[in-house]
């Protein structure tokens, strides 16, 4: 079994250090940030820049990679000799198999069984308490990556399936993936709820200040009743293992009602 | 024949047209103006129909009421974000291309655009050292420092080119071109290095902005530009007598009770001015300060009595279109503006190069 782990993303760190493996991590990301251990491990450059010779160095027998290092990276290591796990996942559920293959590369499946299903409960305790609202029950809502210009998430993302599964309607779920738009669609589409994020780029409060402040939303439904709310990026976009505590975060913002403490 | 020496043929004076034919033309450009400014306020990636559209507009001129029927956001959509990016958009345009039409002429450089003397590099030095500064966009006057930095770029840039090009009391004009190409590549090799180390969420702001971008434009960026766009136009158009003379040469110019010193630095701060207030705000669009001159000018004569007003007039009419564009075709999702100025513009000016190819443009 694997006793030196470099992990390539951020949401591999979590899922390596949610299935104990925290000790056996060699290497990991600048942008591995959670838990707060994985900022102590030694660095091996970015996610779309890791450098093959820092990772040679640190002689891993495991190095879990994503989709994004499939045809530039991975190739690299291999022909090395290192022993590569491509961990892709599209979804949720996907997220979630992935932290079963982890758990099998790495001789945690007991505890990868235990994690996923807890996941798993996790999130149908919340798809429970939604699944009888009417459609005009759910409110429409606005995910802001970026202000200016203003990026958010649809279609094929985590986060817009997060946004669905807790009872509300992303009003940017006809378009694909990580999409830029423009104020004047936002506000024909009038959104109830507006969920901006932080932890994005290199002032990580201003979406949620400009979602806040800029005057020609301030007619918008999710303004006139004061629910604009700020959510952490890495929770709500990273298909690691705090997936659930993502579902749960927006859920409690978009239903407060039904999930207020 | 022989190969080195070409004879000198004298220019042709594109047929000369009559006062009043181009008055007209002013007149009647400025009708245009008018006209795409509200058929691009009824275009939009909302839908909202034109007669709603119309009814807003109409509705915030002095004595006019109509019930509305609309929502309070498809107001906001038509009045404070389209309106204030086509108003925005026309600015800029006329300012890039009454300035371009400036440097053509004071630099007597059919090649001469805005940026010739270091005002693009300067303004991108200053925007990237604003986009890599942590700053929060709550504590300054406007939304964020960008616009600030990068008007301090480009009018740095152009002062430091003025500064070494002068000599006594004189301005060569060939030292104030060689300075400011100069400058611009010193400036780009800086600019290409920040750019290589910046990040990767950074990167994106910055490429766009060196494309031209409108983005979420509103009346307080409108403001700001306008007092600039129009004092520094203004003084332009009083210069153009001075530079219709300046054609001949500096020094007929001199002999003829012009002082060219005065007029050369006036028209250089007018158009820098006029330049950096425009960039400043959208990045370096590209191509409006070089073509609009040229395409007015084959149409029109090389007149600056009536070029500069006719090219500031058509400058802002194609602006806006091409952002009209950038902001539709793709819709919700935007094009950087100045993708769309060269796509768009330079198969219409080749197309005009061609109708008239005999006509000089000096």
């Amino acid at each position: 079994m694997p006793e030196r782990i470099i992990s390539l993303a951020p949401s591999n760190t979590e899922i390596l250090f949610a299935l104990g493996l925290g000790d056996k991590i060699v290497g990991v990301t600048t942008y591995c940030d959670y838990p707060p251990q994985a900022v102590e491990k030694p660095k091996i450059g970015g996610f779309s820049t890791p450098d093959i010779e820092k990772i040679l160095a640190l002689e891993p027998d495991l190095v879990v990679a994503a989709n994004f290092h499939k045809d530039t990276v991975i190739p690299e290591l291999e022909r090395r000799g290192l022993n590569v796990v491509l961990v892709d996942p599209g979804n949720i559920d996907e997220a979630i198999d992935s932290i079963l293959l982890v758990g099998e590369k790495t001789g945690t499946s007991k505890e990868a069984q235990r994690l996923t299903s807890e996941i798993r409960a996790r999130i149908k305790a919340v798809t429970d308490k939604v699944a009888s609202l009417s459609e005009n029950q759910k409110p429409r809502t606005l995910y802001i990556t970026w202000h200016d210009p203003l990026w958010t998430l649809g279609d094929g993302t985590i986060t817009n399936e997060l946004i669905e599964l807790a009872g509300g309607v992303n009003i940017f779920a006809n378009v694909s993936g990580n999409s830029q738009t423009d104020l004047e669609t936002v506000l024909a589409r009038n959104p109830q709820v507006i969920l901006a994020s932080t932890g994005h780029g290199t002032a990580e409060d201003s979406p949620f200040a400009w979602a806040s402040t800029e005057e020609r939303l301030s007619q918008t439904d999710a303004r006139t009743n004061g629910r604009v709310y700020e959510v952490d990026a890495n929770l709500v976009t990273r298909p690691g293992p705090r997936i659930a505590e993502g579902l749960e975060a927006i859920a409690k913002l978009i239903h407060p009602d039904i999930f207020g403490d | 024949m022989s190969l080195g020496v070409k004879t000198t043929t004298t220019p042709q004076v594109p047929r000369a047209l009559r006062w009043r034919e181009r008055v007209w033309a002013i007149g009647g450009i400025a009708i245009v103006l008018a006209l795409v400014i509200v058929f691009s306020a009824s275009l939009g990636s909302a839908h909202i129909p034109f007669l709603t559209t119309w009814k807003i507009l109409i509705s915030e001129l002095p004595f006019v009421d109509f019930d509305g029927t609309w929502s309070r956001n498809t107001e906001v959509i038509v009045l404070d974000t389209r309106l204030p990016r086509i108003i925005l958009a026309g600015l800029v345009g006329a300012a890039l291309a009454v300035s371009g039409t400036t440097y053509q002429g004071l630099f007597r450089n059919p090649l001469a655009d805005p940026y010739l003397i270091g005002v693009s590099q300067g303004a991108l030095l200053g925007a990237i050292i604003g986009f890599s500064m942590p700053f929060d966009p709550q504590g300054l006057a406007g939304d964020s420092v960008i616009p600030l930095f990068a008007f301090l770029g480009a009018i740095g840039a152009v002062i430091i080119v003025y500064a070494v090009a002068r000599t006594g009391r004189t301005l060569p004009v060939t030292s104030l071109i060689l300075a400011g190409v100069a400058l611009g590549a010193f400036l780009a090799a800086i600019n290409s290095y920040l750019i290589l180390k910046s990040k990767n969420e950074e990167l994106h702001s910055i490429f766009n902005w060196m494309l031209g971008y409108f983005g979420m434009s509103d009346w307080n960026e409108v403001l700001v530009v306008l007092p600039f766009v129009i004092a520094g136009t203004l003084v332009i158009w009083l210069y153009a007598r001075p530079l219709n003379v300046m054609q001949l040469d500096e020094d007929q110019a001199q002999q003829l009770g012009i002082n060219v010193e005065r007029v050369k630095l006036i028209l250089l701060i007018m158009a820098t001015l006029v330049t950096a207030a425009a960039v400043a705000f959208v990045g370096t669009i590209g191509f409006v300060g070089i073509i609009v001159p040229h395409a007015v000018r084959l149409v029109w004569g090389p007149d600056h009595r009536f070029l500069l007003p006719l090219a500031t007039l058509v400058g802002a009419i194609f602006l806006i279109l091409a952002d009209t564009l950038a902001r539709t075709v793709t819709g919700p999702e935007q094009i950087p503006v100045g993708v769309i100025t060269a796509f768009a513009g330079t198969p219409f000016f080749l197309y005009l190069l061609r109708k008239r190819r005999r006509g000089t443009f000096f």
